[in-house]
């Protein structure tokens, strides 16, 4: 049988190693080859070869190692995958590959396979519980292709939507996107159709397409995945809108900090140009389209619109007063679309399989998947494809696994610093643009942090704001001045030197920056404060009047002892102590000394009997 | 097309800018950072003023500078919510610049007084408008520019060092709305950004032409020899020239 080994290389895992991985799998299967007689030369050929070479001597085991993108469950990487067998393996390291190919018509090396809750081995991801509730359109192929093969692409269905929407009208094409009710995953949510419409119906040309790939929200990496994993997939996207629209030249705008992603999109669009499928005649049609990759300016703020625009143009990445739209006067004052990565990734399955069918998936007003990023304080980190509409509870529960330590839910962080916080009582909403937008939180690109107990809601919102401090343009007063005031107070608030009248005047400041910022990025960043003020305000009125840090978190209001009682004396915590102030003598309770302590917490953090406990500073044991 | 701001009906023609059609009827909208020779700024946020398009709809709050009238509307450049915006943008630039007396100003007369709590940059007069940036490239020498960025953006000039490519013309200065920009005039020199400037004058009638670089700049620009008298008086000797006794002052 011929086998194919698919060796997860998104950053993920090649940060754990994967490389090396795929390359004991190549050398192993080498090896295997050798063996069967094949000598030296057969060592020195390319893959291909070796495969054909073991196969007429009769190799049992053949097989082809492929690098895929990310398979979205990075913190268990490097995962190996076995096709047809539908085999995965987990945290595979390069001295496992010799076993690996030996097992390949045996059973299954069971020490890598994924293990339940139960201690259950897992031999394929759909029993895994953290892939088997997902709906996957948008990751369909990621895992499944080598992004770097136009050739893999090609035979899982790809550009049959391109020669599909060649043959229609553009109206036709938009009438399409506009039947599945697919809105922007960038952030705004905006309808991607009418966005095509607008763009169409102005006579200016020439017009122009443009792919927002900045991701600066800190946690979030699902454009990255899908650019690295699937790149073919988001620019045959791109390629549709073009048409839609009547664009003959495009930009793919990246984060400059995704190597992986740059690379496999400039590999790509080389690949697409050289099958004829881009240029002067798409696949052989009277159209033209030409692609180039923009490298992004670096900040935060370079994702938004207008900002990013300057910076395709050369000029400063700083937002303008977006009275006329970007549709109707963009780059170089022409007709432009930007969309978002995910939201490019879902038009060739959309045109393929009709808008119809995609709007059966999702919500009423929010159709289709979304793919989160889910981080935090959860037993599964990773990258997640659900469809809209699905609760909160569902994805930190059920795919997630629940909290780490099974410590108890506080808040998840949705949409990063535009974003915010919804506390346990609303784990039950649905996700949807609507529904996080009126709980003052947003969809945002889709980032989701999970947070216990132990996390500090001002800390939270302080974080993110002293973030924007340093990754919004600075140009307008509201903006600008009212994150300095924000971040003051907040800094302020966290080590104790908070006053009672702070919370309103933060509302205040707030209120301003929402109505009165020149961009999206001032507009929204008060909700990280504002929801926290309206979801734990409790916990700030802690910090002003008690001084204290209910989380134990806000190292000046906290200090840390161990209870004698608890403390079995294991000594795991002295060890990782970075300021060096806990004592004692092993099986007898250790001590922390309060001059010394950093209030860092990670004794809490590590200790397995609830042993290292966080009070109020000042305390005196 | 006819709007209606804060009540009084304003002729206007379509893809005007609201501060000018307000303006042009005697309405005036505070500012800082517009300037009709350097347009577009729109970052001072003081010019806010509500729009409303449709008769009940709801308000937009946006900035007079650079809103285009598209459409019949009414416009509120006094309402609650405008005057309570206007005093918290003014108050957060009064903390930025709590040097700058303008700035103050403004803010007192808009009803309001900066909150003891708001951190206040010690010494600080520029409200970073950016019309000086603006200015300087628009004169084409851009010496001096808006660098960085979020909290730390500041005015500043290459490696933070006198700029070479300054000509001291001080159209910098001369935009500035809170007249920070300071320079020196002193028996013949000139003094600004670090940098001291030799004055040219006329040879006729002794009125200042500006720095000898900014005398050559021009006629560089222009295509031609420094001038060496001022456009009264090369207008006076031109005519004088040609022998026709119609130049006037
Ligand atoms: C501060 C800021 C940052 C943004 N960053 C991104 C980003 O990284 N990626 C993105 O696709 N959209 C980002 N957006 C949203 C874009 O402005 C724009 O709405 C989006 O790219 C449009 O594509 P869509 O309709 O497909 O979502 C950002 C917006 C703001 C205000
Ligand atoms: S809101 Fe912030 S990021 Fe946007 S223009 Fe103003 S200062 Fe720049
Ligand atoms: S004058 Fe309009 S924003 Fe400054």
């Amino acid at each position: 049988m011929t086998r194919t080994i698919f060796v997860c290389c998104g950053t993920g895992c090649i940060a754990n190693g994967s490389l090396a991985v795929a390359d004991a799998l190549r050398a192993a299967l080498d090896e295997t080859a050798t063996a069967y007689g094949q000598g030296k030369a057969a060592a020195t050929a390319g893959q291909a070869e070796r495969r054909e070479a073991a196969a007429t001597a009769g190799i049992q085991v053949e097989a082809l190692v492929k690098q895929t993108g990310c398979n979205g469950f990075c913190e268990n990487g490097p995962i190996v995958k076995i096709m047809p067998d539908d085999i995965s393996y987990y945290k595979v390291k390069p001295q496992d590959a010799a076993e690996i190919i030996d097992s390949l018509d045996k059973a299954p090396v069971e020490r890598l396979l994924y293990k339940d809750r139960d201690g259950r081995s897992l031999r394929s991801q759909k029993e895994n519980p953290f892939y088997a509730q997902q709906m996957k359109i948008v990751l369909r192929n990621i895992g499944e292709i080598d992004p770097a093969e136009i050739d893999d692409y090609l035979a899982r269905g790809g550009y049959a939507a391109l020669k599909k929407a060649l043959a229609m009208q553009p109206a036709e094409i938009i009438a399409e996107v506009e039947k599945s009710g697919l809105r922007g995953r960038g952030g705004a949510g905006f309808p991607t159709g009418s966005k095509w419409r607008i763009a169409a119906s102005y006579d200016d040309f020439p017009k122009y397409v443009v792919m927002n790939g900045d991701e600066g929200d800190p946690g979030a990496f699902m454009d990255r995945s899908i650019l690295e994993g699937d790149p073919h997939c988001v620019l045959e996207g791109l390629a549709i809108c073009a048409l839609a629209v009547g664009a003959e030249q495009g930009f793919f705008y990246i984060r400059d900090e995704y190597g992986l992603a740059l690379h496999q999109v400039q590999k790509a669009i080389a690949d697409a140009g050289k099958a004829g499928i881009l240029g002067n005649a798409i696949m052989g049609s009277e159209k033209k389209l030409h692609l180039e990759v923009v490298r992004g300016g670096g900040a935060f703020v370079c994702g938004e619109s207008t900002a990013l625009m300057a910076s395709i143009e050369g000029r400063p990445g700083e937002p303008r007063a977006k009275y006329i739209r970007s549709v109707q006067r963009g780059l170089w004052d022409k007709p432009t679309v930007l969309n978002n990565v995910e939201t490019l990734a879902n038009i060739p399955f959309l045109i393929l399989e009709g808008g119809a069918k995609f709007a059966e998936k999702g919500t009423a007003n929010s159709k289709g998947t979304k793919v989160f990023a889910l981080v935090g304080k959860v037993k599964r980190t990773g990258l997640i494809e659900v469809p809209m509409g699905v609760s909160l509870r569902h994805l930190i529960f059920d795919i997630g696994g629940g909290l780490l330590s099974d410590r108890p839910f506080k808040a998840v962080q949705t949409g990063g610093p535009s974003g915010g916080c919804i506390p346990a009582e609303l784990l039950d909403l649905p996700v949807d643009f609507d529904t996080l937008t009126e709980k003052g939180a947003m969809m945002g690109s889709g980032g989701m942090i999970v947070m216990d107990d132990r996390d500090c809601m001002v800390e939270m919102a302080r974080y993110y704001v002293n973030f924007l401090c340093g990754e919004s343009c600075g140009k307008c007063t509201p903006c600008r001045e009212g994150l300095r005031q924000l971040r003051n107070i907040l800094t302020d608030i966290t080590e104790g030197r908070g006053e009672p009248e702070d919370l309103q005047l933060m509302e205040e400041i707030c209120d301003t920056m929402r109505d009165a910022s020149l961009c999206a990025l001032g507009k929204s960043a008060p909700n990280p404060v504002m929801t926290t003020l309206r979801y734990f305000r409790e916990e700030y009125e802690s910090h002003i009047r008690d001084k204290t840090c209910p989380a134990g978190h806000c190292p000046k209001l906290t200090a840390f002892r161990i209870d004698t009682d608890k403390c079995t004396g294991c000594g795991r915590c002295a060890g990782a102590c970075p300021g060096g102030a806990i004592s004692g003598a092993i099986k007898s309770p250790y001590r922390i000394d309060g001059s010394k302590c950093l209030a860092c917490g990670v004794c809490r953090d590590l200790c397995r009997f609830e042993a290292a406990i966080a009070e109020k500073a000042g305390y005196e044991a | 097309m006819i709007i209606h701001i804060d009540g009084k009906a304003c002729v206007c023609e379509k893809g005007e800018y609201l501060l000018h059609v307000a303006a042009q009827n005697g309405i005036f909208i505070p500012r800082f950072c517009h300037h009709p020779g350097l347009p577009g700024q729109a970052c001072c946020r003081v010019c806010l003023v509500e729009v409303e398009t449709e008769a009940g709809g709801e308000r937009q709050v946006v900035s007079s500078c650079v809103y285009p009238v598209e459409r019949e509307m009414q416009v509120y450049t006094n309402s609650d919510k405008i005057k309570k915006q206007r005093r918290m943008v003014l108050s957060l630039l009064s903390a930025r610049a709590p040097d700058s007396g303008r700035t103050a100003a403004l803010l007192k007369s808009a009803g309001g007084s900066l909150p003891e709590r708001f951190t206040r940059l010690a010494g600080e007069k520029c409200i970073l408008c950016g019309l000086c940036a603006k200015a300087c490239e628009s004169v084409g020498t851009a010496a001096i520019s808006v660098a960085g960025r979020g909290t730390d953006k500041k005015i500043s000039t290459p490696f933070a060092l006198p700029p070479d490519a300054c000509i001291g013309c001080a159209s910098c200065a001369a935009v500035c709305p809170t007249e920070v920009i300071a320079y020196v005039e002193d028996g013949g020199t000139r003094t600004i950004w670090g940098r001291s400037f030799q004055l040219k004058y006329c040879e006729t009638c002794g009125d200042m032409l500006g720095t000898e670089e900014e005398v050559a700049h021009a006629a560089n620009k222009a295509g031609g020899e420094p001038a060496r008298l001022c456009p009264a008086c090369r207008k006076k000797t031109i005519a004088g020239a040609l022998g026709k006794p119609f130049a006037r002052g």
